[in-house]
């Protein structure tokens, strides 16, 4: 820290008890009373957003925020040493509080046992731009986080330079104190300076952040904060928050997708054991009993009347999800790819994917505890804010009368993202609270998980090509319909404009450097609710491209890596793709001798700048029609990892769910209702089914890192599909890949 | 009537069919035991009844007087972690965490009965349990590393 930093030490005018204060580089510091804490935060963390919220710009003057401008994340450090980070990001098996807590710490200072993370509550910080998904949170909060602690070092410095009366660039930050650069035993730690200021000065200047290789902790291995609470059985869910006093509701869910309730009487419900009271509202109709078993069976109990709407079946949802027709929209276009291929393709292959369940293991929860003027809630979600929206508007209050109060997840994968067009548990345990007036707590059983949430929606891919004399590929058209991923929670005026669905469309470009390329989207609304699944159209999207891009290869006579290679543009992302496929076949063994009855496929996939390739060795039980995946190697590129432990199990999670996906899952539709209530009908992979996965984890040049969580659950599926093409010479163009598909496939 | 958790007795006046989950997350606030299916398929509710893995989500109250129930608040004694949550703890295994109680409870009832697992037996035992985050290579690890660990000091195994 050089000496001219310190020059430009700004005093904040007053200290605020309780509040915060707006430095001129947009940070909020924030003072308590005189030695108890200091704090600084973030506002809202996309810069723009941050101006014009904080009615700043760059070159303002700092000034006090008003009430409603809260952090988005911020830091406190307390005189009994110990530092809390808020953070606005869920932890739901991802590790996000971990890597989170890595990149603060760098440039903080502390030791890894000072730190306490917390999941802020929707009254603790407010903006409405919280939420966890899209494999986003370190992309976004690499810098600012950094930004932060380093600001929050800088003024701890400042303070320190002024009790061991040293010149800044004298004093060393480590684990938690400033000590003395030529005597370490003259120093300070973080706790003291806090109890012993009475006026801080923030530095405004620019502060320099390490350069990555003078990381300590990011990069390392860390073990996970959340896994203590997590072994001993500690860890607060959603399904486990429980008050004094609380009892126990179910609401009435409709039977069918479009069902709509008619009416609805309390029957016996009223008095059976345990029964406290039947809420009947409206299209709401629930029971409150003393007993979660006792308020299921009084919901069974409920008299009520149904419009079950039309009788869908599964064969006209996906003929509405097809391509072709009016409303498409070239989402990529290089060259003329249309022409070349109305003249003449070479190939042409049509590919589908089926509907899929999240089937989280800890279903839907919430406990409310609502008065007239509003309450708390605490819930397992990926988007408190929407929850507090949504609770509020159902109970004609104001979103500020609803705290939400986050717990871990057990499980998200998009299904703890709030959508209007499904029941919440929430909501219905803010009516039943409100109308029993006593904390109520509402967890769904497995069948409403499977039956009343939202899906992952059907796709259908037609793809051709056409190949020049050496065997290159010279043009290729990508036909994509896809049920909503995003769009259905989104307004349908937006939805409108914009015309496809940016969420059904992840991973439905083509990646190769080819002549003429062009990318047309169709966007198919469904009558079930369809909404975000890991990754999105991730999965479909890359199962339909790089299927086909063995198909092309086998076309050309040559071997797919080579295929692969020979397409791959000459640029940056080009030289990573090359990395990552060729880490992976080396690992793999590829194009080496297997054991009798194996084969080999690969794939490759960007998602957000993260690049994957994935070799699977599969093998096949030809009576039953099961593939089993035996070992798949990915090498995954996401440019900068922060925690390879936590990394790796991102990467084997994705694969391990992406091969139950594309092997078991689907959720089907008859006579208007899901098949499937539960896991006897919707299996999941075992471990005894379930591949030993290798990863190798590889660094782009820039440094900068980006998602992991669903970015490896892409080239899972074309992986397999195509060792099971080079081991039988027959494609498998639907998703799932089913015993039932790949026995009709081998026309057995 | 009387029911024995962890070695404490409890009083419970809860109806006999009550399933034994929910008397002990709701009536007795050991949460640790999880619901996931109420069909006794996923095994995330996994507890022990006199020793043997026992899905407790199937189990009526009236079935488990006089037995020794254990669930995985009772694993860990005097803040000393057992081996299998040593073990997992180890291999950093906890994704969500929602399936692991009844992991862990299914590999200490494997470890008991048998202390030094192949590797097969392991993936047998533990493939009754499902894990959405895809943590089966960890948790293989973790179950053999938790017996290397149990495993008395100079033993053959």
């Amino acid at each position: 820290m050089s000496e001219q930093a310190t020059e430009q030490l700004d005093p904040i005018p007053e200290q605020p008890q309780d509040g915060w204060y707006i430095s001129r580089r947009g940070f909020l510091i924030g003072v308590a009373a005189t030695g108890a804490a200091l704090a600084l935060g973030i506002p809202l963390g996309l810069p723009a957003l941050r101006r014009t919220a904080a009615g700043l710009t760059e070159g303002d003057a700092g000034g006090f925020a008003s009430g409603t401008l809260d952090p988005f994340i911020w830091f406190k450090i307390y005189p009994d040493e110990r530092v809390r980070i808020y953070l606005p990001k869920a932890e739901m098996g991802q590790g996000i509080h971990t890597a989170l807590a890595q990149i603060a710490v760098e440039e903080l200072e502390v030791s890894w046992d000072q730190l306490e993370i917390l999941h802020a509550s929707t009254s603790q910080a407010d903006g409405n731009f919280r939420g966890t998904s899209g494999s986003m949170s370190v992309t976004t909060l690499y810098d600012p986080l950094r930004q932060a602690a380093a600001t929050l070092r800088e003024i701890l410095r400042a303070e320190a330079v002024r009790v061991l009366d040293q010149p800044a660039g004298n004093l060393v930050a480590h684990d938690g104190a400033f000590q003395q650069a030529d005597d370490p035993g003259n120093r300070i730690t973080y706790g003291a300076l806090v109890a012993g200021a009475t006026q801080w000065q923030i530095p405004e200047g620019e502060i320099p952040l390490k350069s990555p290789s003078e990381y300590k902790v990011i990069g390392q291995p860390v073990p996970r904060v959340d896994l203590p609470a997590k072994v001993t059985g500690q860890a607060i869910f959603g399904y486990d928050a429980r008050v004094e006093g609380m009892l126990y509701g179910a609401a009435v869910h409709p039977p069918a997708i479009e069902a709509k309730m008619r009416s609805a009487r309390p029957g016996q419900a009223a008095g059976m054991p345990g029964v406290v009271q039947v809420v009947i509202e409206d299209d709401f109709a629930g029971v409150v009993a003393r007993s979660r078993p006792q308020a299921f069976a009084a919901r069974s109990a409920l008299e009520v009347e149904w419009d079950e709407g039309h009788p869908w079946q599964q064969a006209e949802l996906e003929e509405l999800v097809s391509v072709g027709g009016r409303g498409g929209v070239s989402i990529q276009r290089e060259g003329n790819a249309l022409s070349i291929l109305k003249e003449d393709s070479t190939v042409v292959a049509e590919y589908r994917s089926g509907m899929a369940a999240h089937a989280t293991m800890e279903p839907q929860a919430a406990l409310a505890d609502i008065g007239s003027g509003g309450g708390r809630v605490w819930t397992s979600t990926q988007f408190e804010m929407n929850e507090r929206r949504d609770i509020a508007a159902a109970l004609d209050l104001e979103p500020e009368q609803i705290e939400v109060i986050p717990t871990y997840l057990g499980g998200g994968f998009g299904r703890k993202i709030p959508l209007s067009s499904v029941p919440s548990a929430g909501i219905e345990a803010a009516r039943l609270s409100r109308a029993v007036g006593a904390p109520v707590h509402v967890g769904w059983d497995r069948f409403e998980e499977m039956r009343n949430g939202f899906v992952r929606p059907l796709t259908h891919h037609r793809l051709a090509a056409r190949l020049d004399d050496q065997g290159q590929i010279e043009a290729m058209h990508h036909e994509q319909a896809s049920g909503d991923a995003l769009f259905g929670g989104f307004p349908q005026a937006v939805a409108g404009i914009v015309g496809f669905d940016f969420g059904s469309t992840r991973g439905a470009q083509i990646p190769y450097a080819l002549p003429h390329r062009e990318v047309t989207a169709w966007r198919r609304p469904m009558p079930i609710p369809t909404g975000s699944w890991r990754g999105l159209g991730l999965m479909a999207n890359i199962f339909a491209i790089e299927s086909f891009l063995d198909e092309l290869a086998a076309e050309a006579g040559m071997d797919p890596l080579q295929f692969r290679l020979a397409h791959l543009p000459e640029d940056a992302l080009g030289q990573r793709m090359r990395a990552a496929l060729e880490a992976a076949a080396s690992r793999a063994g590829w194009g080496g001798a297997l054991p009798e009855g194996r084969a080999q496929g690969l794939a490759c996939g960007l998602d957000g700048g993260t690049v994957v390739a994935e070799v699977a060795e599969i093998s096949l039980d030809t009576d039953a029609g099961r593939i089993r995946v035996h070992r798949v190697v990915a090498a995954v590129d996401p440019g900068r990892t922060i925690n390879p432990d936590g990394a790796r199990a991102q990467i084997e999670g994705s694969i391990v769910m992406g091969t139950s996906a594309a092997l078991l899952e689907e959720i089907t539709v008859k006579d208007g209702r899901i098949e499937a209530g539960n896991f006897d009908r919707y299996p999941l992979l075992r471990m005894s089914e379930a591949p030993d996965v290798e990863t190798i984890l590889l660094e782009a040049p820039d440094g900068k890192p980006r998602g992991l969580g669903e970015p490896p659950i892409g080239p899972i599926a074309p992986a397999i599909a195509n060792a099971f093409f080079a081991l039988t010479a027959v494609r498998l163009r639907h998703l799932p890949m089913t015993s039932d598909r790949v026995q009709e496939a081998l026309g057995a | 009537m009387e029911i024995t958790v962890n070695d404490r007795i409890y009083e419970v006046d809860s109806e006999p069919d009550r399933p034994l989950l929910w008397v002990l997350r709701d009536e007795l606030g050991l949460t640790g035991t999880k619901f996931g299916c109420g069909i006794g398929i996923c095994g995330s509710c996994e507890v022990h009844l006199d020793g043997a893995a026992t899905r407790s989500c199937i189990t009526m109250l009236s079935s488990v007087e006089g037995k020794a129930i254990r669930t995985l608040e009772g694993l860990s004694s005097e803040g000393n972690l057992h081996p299998v949550q040593q073990a997992f703890l180890d291999e950093q295994v906890h994704q969500c965490g929602w399936c692991m109680s009844g992991q862990m409870m299914r590999a200490v009832a494997l470890l008991e009965e048998n202390p030094a697992p192949t590797d097969q037996e392991i993936e047998t035992a533990m493939s009754a349990n499902l894990c959405r985050c895809g943590a089966y290579g960890r948790i293989k690890r973790a179950v053999a590393r938790a017996a290397e660990i149990q495993a008395p000091a100079g033993g053959d195994s």
